[in-house]
Parts: C-alpha cells; sequence; structure tokens
C-alpha cells in the first residue's frame, strides 16, 4: 500500500490514480450514446467497425418514414402535456406542504415519493388494469397522465427547494407596500419559483420524452411513442436508419444539458 | 413592431390580473387575507388525486392477485389462491426472482463503488473543465434514455460489433456478450451509475474541506483519508443510491429484453410476458405486489443499516 502511494505521488496532476479510473468511467457513461451517432453516419447497410465511409443517406430517409415521425410528434406530445400539468400541480403541493401547517406531514412526504418507490414496471401494470377497468386503453392522453404520474416527485422536489429559499417577508414586504395578493403572487412568489419550475419541467420533458417501459404496456400499436417503435424496429433488425432515428435522442440529451448548465449550472442537480 | 407587440402582450397580462383580482374579491375575504390551515390541504389536493392512481392501485393489485384468470372469459371476479400458490410452487418463476435480486445486489454494489471516487473528483477537482467533463459525461447519457443505450450497447457489443472487431485485430475469436449475464450487467451499470452518483454527489458536496486537510495533516494519504473520512460522511448519500439503484434495477425491463435476448429475463420481462402473451393478469398482479413487497424489504432493511440518507425530503423545518 505504501509503495502504490509513493507511486502515485509520482504521477502528474492532483488525483492521478483517481484520474485514470475516471476517464475510463467517462468512456464507458458516454460510448454507448456516441456510438449511435457514428454509425448513424456510416454509409454502408450493414454496422461494422471501422465504417467503411460516412454519408448523409439514412437521415436523408427520414422523412419518408411517416410511422416514426408521427410516433416521434406523439412523443413531443405526450413530454409536453405532462410538463404542462405538472406546473401547476408541483408548485400547489410545494407550497402547501411548505407554506402550510399540514397534519401527517411525513407520511404525507413518503406518500408522495410514492411514484418513485413503486417499481416503473409495477406502475405500468396498474396503470394498465385501471385505465382497461374504466375503458380508456388507447388514447393519448392517458399516455401523458401515466408520464405526470410517475414523474411528478421530480416537479414537486424542485419547487420545494425554491419554497424552501424564498423568504416570506418578502411576500410581506409587497403586500405591505399596498400590493394585492393576486399581484404579490405574480410578481413575487411566482418569478422566485421560476428557477425550480424550469428545472424540473426540463427534467420531466426529457424524461416523458424517452419513457419506454410505462409506454410499452400502456399504448396500442397505433398511438405507440418513439421509444416503444425503436424498441420494436431493434428487435427485428439494427440496420442504420434506426441509429439515425435514435440520434434525435442523442442530440434532444446534449441541447438537455446544454440548456440545464445555461439556466441553472450542471452543478445545481449535484447539491441536495 | 416587436414593442407594438410586446405592448399588446402586457396588457394582455395586465387586463388577466385584474380579471383574477376580481375573481378573487369575489371570495370572502378571510380566505386570501389570513388563508385557513384548511388552504394547505386544498394546495395538495391535486397532487393526491395524482399519486392516488398508484395508492389505490396497489390495492387494486392485491384484489387482482386473488381473481381467477380464464383463457376464454378473461378475467372471473372469483376469489383464489391459484396464482399465489403457482408463484410458490413454479421453480421457473423462482429461479427468475432469485436472478433480479441477486443481479440487482451485485449491480447496486458496484454501481455504488464506482460512483464515489466519480462523484468525489467531480465535486472537488480544481479545473473547471475537467468539472465540465465529468458532469457531461453523466448527464447527457441520464438523458438519452435507455432504449437509445441498449441500442448503443447492440452495436458495441454485437458478435461484429465495436469490441469484437477490436479483438479481432489482435486474431482473438469473438466473445459473445449478447444473451449473456455479463452483457446485462455491463448494460445496466452504465444505466446506473449516473443515478449513484447523483445520490452520493450531495453527501460529498457537505462534507467539511478542513476535515480532508486535517487527516492530510495528521499524516493521513489520500488512501485512508477517502476510507476515513469520505466514505464514513458520505453513507447518508450511499444509503440514497443503494435505495435508488436496487429499486430501479430490479424492476428494469429493457436491458435484459435487448441485450439479454430472453436468455437473462429479469421480473419485469416475466411479468410483461404473462401480461400480453398469455393475457393472465391476475398472475401479472401476483409478481407485481411480490416484486414490491420484496423490495421494500430490501429499502426497509437500508434504512434500518443506514438511515434516510438524501433520498428524505428536506421540508427546511429541520433546523427549528
Amino acid at each position: 500500500m505504501n509503495r502504490l502511494f509513493r507511486f502515485t505521488r509520482q504521477l502528474p496532476g492532483e488525483y492521478p490514480l483517481l484520474s485514470i479510473l475516471i476517464a475510463f468511467q467517462v468512456v464507458f457513461l458516454m460510448l454507448p450514446t456516441l456510438i449511435v451517432l457514428v454509425v448513424s453516419f456510416q454509409a454502408g447497410d450493414l454496422v461494422r467497425f471501422p465504417p467503411d465511409d460516412f454519408s448523409l443517406q439514412w437521415y436523408a430517409q427520414i422523412p419518408g418514414e411517416d410511422r416514426f415521425i408521427s410516433a416521434f410528434y406523439r412523443s413531443i406530445a405526450v413530454a409536453l402535456f405532462c410538463t404542462l400539468l405538472a406546473i401547476p400541480i408541483g408548485i400547489l403541493t410545494g407550497l402547501g406542504l411548505i407554506r402550510y401547517d399540514i397534519r401527517f406531514e411525513k407520511p404525507l412526504q413518503i406518500y408522495f415519493l410514492l411514484p418513485f418507490t413503486v417499481p416503473l414496471v409495477v406502475s405500468g401494470v396498474i396503470l394498465l388494469i385501471i385505465l382497461g377497468e374504466l375503458g380508456y386503453i388507447g388514447s393519448l392522453w392517458t399516455v401523458g397522465l401515466a408520464l405526470t404520474i410517475i414523474n411528478i416527485p421530480f416537479m414537486i422536489w424542485s419547487v420545494t427547494s425554491r419554497v424552501n429559499a424564498l423568504d416570506p417577508e418578502l411576500e410581506n414586504a409587497a403586500k405591505n407596500l399596498g400590493a394585492d395578493e393576486i399581484q404579490t403572487f405574480i410578481n413575487v412568489t411566482l418569478p422566485s419559483l421560476m428557477p425550480g419550475v424550469i428545472t424540473g419541467s426540463l427534467i420531466m420533458f426529457v424524461l416523458g420524452l424517452n419513457e419506454f417501459i410505462v409506454s410499452l404496456i400502456i399504448t396500442t400499436p397505433d398511438i405507440v411513442t418513439l421509444p416503444v417503435l425503436i424498441y420494436t424496429a431493434i428487435r427485428s433488425n439494427i440496420s442504420p436508419l434506426i441509429a439515425a432515428i435514435a440520434s434525435v435522442y442523442v442530440f434532444v440529451a446534449f441541447a438537455a444539458v446544454l440548456v440545464a448548465d445555461r439556466l441553472v449550472g450542471l452543478e445545481q442537480f449535484l447539491k441536495s | 413592431m416587436a414593442d407594438k407587440v410586446s405592448q399588446r402582450f402586457e396588457r394582455a397580462a395586465w387586463r388577466v390580473e385584474d380579471a383574477l383580482i376580481a375573481a378573487k374579491e369575489l371570495l370572502p375575504k378571510g380566505l386570501y387575507r389570513s388563508p385557513p390551515p384548511w388552504m394547505g390541504y386544498i394546495f395538495i389536493l391535486p397532487g393526491l388525486l395524482l399519486v392516488s392512481f398508484l395508492f389505490v392501485g396497489m390495492f387494486i393489485l392485491g384484489f387482482y392477485s386473488f381473481l381467477t384468470h380464464d383463457p376464454f372469459e378473461f378475467i372471473i371476479y372469483e376469489f383464489t389462491l391459484e396464482n399465489w400458490e403457482r408463484l410458490l410452487g413454479t421453480t421457473g418463476y423462482y429461479n427468475i426472482f432469485v436472478r433480479t435480486i441477486f443481479m440487482a445486489l451485485l449491480i447496486t454494489a458496484i454501481s455504488v463503488v464506482l460512483a464515489l471516487p466519480y462523484a468525489y473528483l467531480t465535486i472537488r477537482v480544481r479545473s473547471s473543465l475537467v468539472r465540465k467533463l465529468l458532469l457531461v459525461s453523466l448527464f447527457v447519457p441520464f438523458f438519452t434514455g435507455v432504449i437509445v443505450r441498449a441500442y448503443g450497447w447492440l452495436i458495441i457489443l454485437g458478435r461484429n460489433g465495436l469490441v469484437n472487431s477490436f479483438l479481432g485485430l489482435f486474431g482473438i475469436e469473438p466473445v459473445r456478450f449478447i444473451g449473456t449475464q455479463l452483457g446485462v450487467v455491463i448494460g445496466l451499470l452504465q444505466i446506473m451509475i449516473p443515478f449513484a452518483i447523483i445520490m452520493i454527489a450531495p453527501a460529498i458536496q457537505n462534507i467539511d474541506r478542513s476535515l480532508e486537510r486535517a487527516a492530510s495533516n495528521l499524516g493521513a494519504n489520500r488512501v485512508s483519508t477517502f476510507r476515513h473520512i469520505i466514505i464514513p460522511l458520505s453513507l447518508p448519500g450511499i444509503a440514497g443510491a443503494t435505495i435508488v439503484v436496487f429499486t430501479i434495477t430490479s424492476a428494469t425491463y429493457a436491458i435484459p429484453a435487448l441485450i439479454g435476448g430472453g436468455q437473462v429475463d429479469f421480473v419485469a420481462n416475466l411479468i410483461y410476458r404473462t401480461l400480453f402473451d398469455i393475457a393472465n393478469w391476475p398472475l401479472a398482479a401476483t409478481f407485481s405486489i411480490t416484486l414490491v413487497l420484496v423490495s421494500s424489504i430490501v429499502v426497509l432493511f437500508v434504512f434500518q443499516v443506514i438511515g434516510t440518507g438524501t433520498l428524505g425530503v428536506d421540508t427546511g423545518e429541520n433546523d427549528e
């Protein structure tokens, strides 16, 4: 052990051994995402390494793939639906839980974490049974509702942290200066909750766009979302065309990370 | 032009605000001047209803697990213990449950071990460029979605994939990853490590740096500082990571289905097949309830041993 320690001191950098381990992890984490991009630019129709040639031919074929394009629109629709539904619910729950004296607060917090503790596949079975009994299976809005249910803790979480950070005296000051309750809410309360709402919305939208297992269980063939369709497609073959379609998600992921970094800073996500 | 549009928008916003104020005036004054305590319950009502789908759903699942399946009638509302007997009496089902728990524990352990140094370096590294790189490689996979990453692994681990093409350069025979436990473990680790890092990082963030300096002033090297300072103080984060990673892994579907190719089925794959291949909803409900029970037992065990950790919602009332 001592010899190892002496050896590491001779290596350059702040944390030499640690850095080597982490470098491997970075490659491990990024490789599956990046390889999809590489394959999507490949010329031949067989996936091989190293690729013979690069071309954009697979991207050129996307406009003709009606099934994938309509699935993409449906995914956007359900992701928007769940985000827009989650915003008011998240704000109200955050304000209610923290600003008001509520009995059974601890059990309620556990209750609101239920979507995280119930395994996703089980949530899928539950929603299939409930929606099935009600006769709603096969409508797209049920998928949006399902996404809201399973991801709502993200919104509550990020709004709650902002409610905690907001000093009630600020609102009292606004009221003392003659602002009406509604004016106070719109001009003081909402703006200070905004960072939390934006973070929550970003997470809910991107996760909604990507959601797979619950959608797989509760969608019927004519309302499949993009991840479900990609899943069915790669079970039969792994043509570079699918890679070109899937690369949409890689671009969305990079865009989401960029937006999150600009708006709140990625470091914020690692704070409790 | 743009000025006019924004002016018009502003006027519309004023009008909405006035309408809201007018609507508010119709309510009894006490309601908004000094909101009564029960307003809080009204505020959380929509959220309560939303989550009630799952809360009520758990009871419905329990109810369904005692119903009778019939190939022609689909479900008969007659109580039976048949589903539970089938679950307990079939070795095939039992094996899938054992495999799921075992693999989930294995992946939880490896993820936590790999996530700790990653989270530590991300928070402590001086170069902001390196920190950015680490954060990006953490969040890009997180936002890419399971299916796309599983597809990436199929390309990497396939028979003519990246890894085997590379091995081929040295004349090494192709290694089979698809349809093996090793392939599934690789795929699952890549999905779970980001979750573990996100859960552990806040705990490391809260560690006072001067503790580490004190340890090193007292002659401790990096390894023993890590062992005696960092690991014990990040236990809350480790608890959170263990719970999150175990719960998600034990319910995972996509990776065993795609990389496992039907050879390494998890409980989720069993549930899906029971739902759609043999359309036996009562039996699927029985599997689901059992999955929830088993993972709750593990979670409660972790709570007992290390506490709720970073999972507990901070209501800001702890400092009172």
